[in-house]
């Protein structure tokens, strides 16, 4: 029974990433389908079209063994191995920096505005 | 019939090795050995070993590379679930989101274009900082290479997870918003594992941070890409 619940479920997310898909296709958007459908998916629980119920149990399904669906992907670097090789070893450091130039602006940025609205907050309570 | 034997055994193979090195991840938790990493190096190894081509494996894998689509359909739902947090917050987690997306885009294709590598490359490289399977997508859509693209994130992710200590006492981020969102926008999947470590408003922040920066990630994608090419 806990079995077929889940796997309406998946159906019902695999809807979403159908429609996603149409919608790319017929209006040209130049997203992915599954981000198309994900928003979608968020746009109808906000707007209580769809119940948490319907969809939770089968998403965390999916979410709980999600590696799995990106392997066939990773394993295909398997035909893109001579791209590291000579100066394509540098793309290695290249990653590297820009994911600490990612960081600090990220955590830099978010920090600085929460402790604006912080004082802010606690600047209006005195007065 | 050979097909859909190879198929079944390609897809069988997949599982198992995967459930095994979940198994080794479970019981070591070092970073170096999150599953993906050592399963893809894994079945690498078997396929080399056994003389079998991508292509070849490809003919069981594409079934499962179709669950991909649905399976981020997913992420809608944790989401969904941290809006409160994410309306609490909503000025610091998208003002920290939106600017490490651009910051972390636009550094990677200018690095990678002053050295001059091809396009398709730099391409791939574009989406570094967003999940696993949206950074597929993305490079995808944009001309990139979908398996390379892979590559660039979990080297992200690991820089993330590996560094981050001495990153955070050295940059002073010492506040649970700019650590979670910080590890969420950089590191992705990975960070949030690591952001665990630190608290439960830093796992929750990092994880609204990894799908809000993979959705605006998708929509500024394909307009820095465009600056540059």
């Amino acid at each position: 029974m806990r079995f077929i619940k889940q796997l309406s479920q998946v159906l019902i997310l695999y809807g979403f990433f159908l429609v996603g898909g149409w919608l790319q296709s017929g209006l040209h958007i130049p997203l992915p389908g599954s981000i198309l459908g994900l928003l979608l998916l968020w746009a109808a629980l906000s707007l209580k079209v769809v119940s948490l119920k319907w969809v939770e149990s089968g998403a965390y399904l999916f979410l709980s063994v999600l590696p799995v669906f990106f392997l066939p992907a990773t394993v295909g670097v398997m035909n893109y191995g001579h791209v590291f090789t000579g100066k394509g070893f540098f793309l290695i450091p290249i990653t590297i920096g820009s994911t600490f130039m990612t960081m600090w602006i990220a955590s830099f940025v978010s920090q600085a505005i929460a402790r604006r609205t912080e004082k802010r907050r606690a600047g209006s309570k005195c007065s | 019939m050979q097909l859909i034997l190879l198929a079944i055994l390609f897809i069988f193979l997949t599982i198992a090795i995967y459930s095994v090195m979940t198994l080794v991840y479970v019981k070591y938790h070092n970073p170096f050995l999150i599953p993906i990493l050592t399963t893809t190096i894994a079945l690498i190894i078997v396929l080399l070993l056994f003389n079998v081509p991508y292509e070849t494996y490809m003919i069981g894998g594409k079934w499962i590379d179709k669950l991909l689509g649905p399976a981020i359909v997913a992420l809608a739902i944790p989401l969904y679930k941290q809006r409160k947090l994410l309306k609490q917050y909503l000025y610091p987690i998208l003002g920290g989101v939106t600017a490490g997306i651009i910051i972390g885009m636009v550094s990677g294709i200018f690095f990678a274009k002053i050295l001059g590598f091809s396009k398709e490359i730099v391409l791939s490289i574009l989406p570094k900082s967003i999940t696993t399977p949206i950074a597929m997508q993305i490079s995808d859509q944009l001309g990139g290479i979908p398996s390379l693209a892979t590559v660039f994130v979990i080297i992200a992710g690991l820089v993330g997870v590996i560094f981050v200590q001495p990153f955070f006492n050295f940059s002073r981020i010492d506040s649970a918003i700019g650590r979670g969102i910080g590890l969420g926008v950089a590191a992705h999947a990975l960070g949030t594992s690591k952001a665990i470590e630190y608290g439960e408003q830093e796992a929750s922040m990092s994880s609204v941070a990894m799908t809000l920066s993979a959705i605006l990630g998708s929509f500024l994608g394909p307009i820095i890409a465009w600056f540059f090419y």
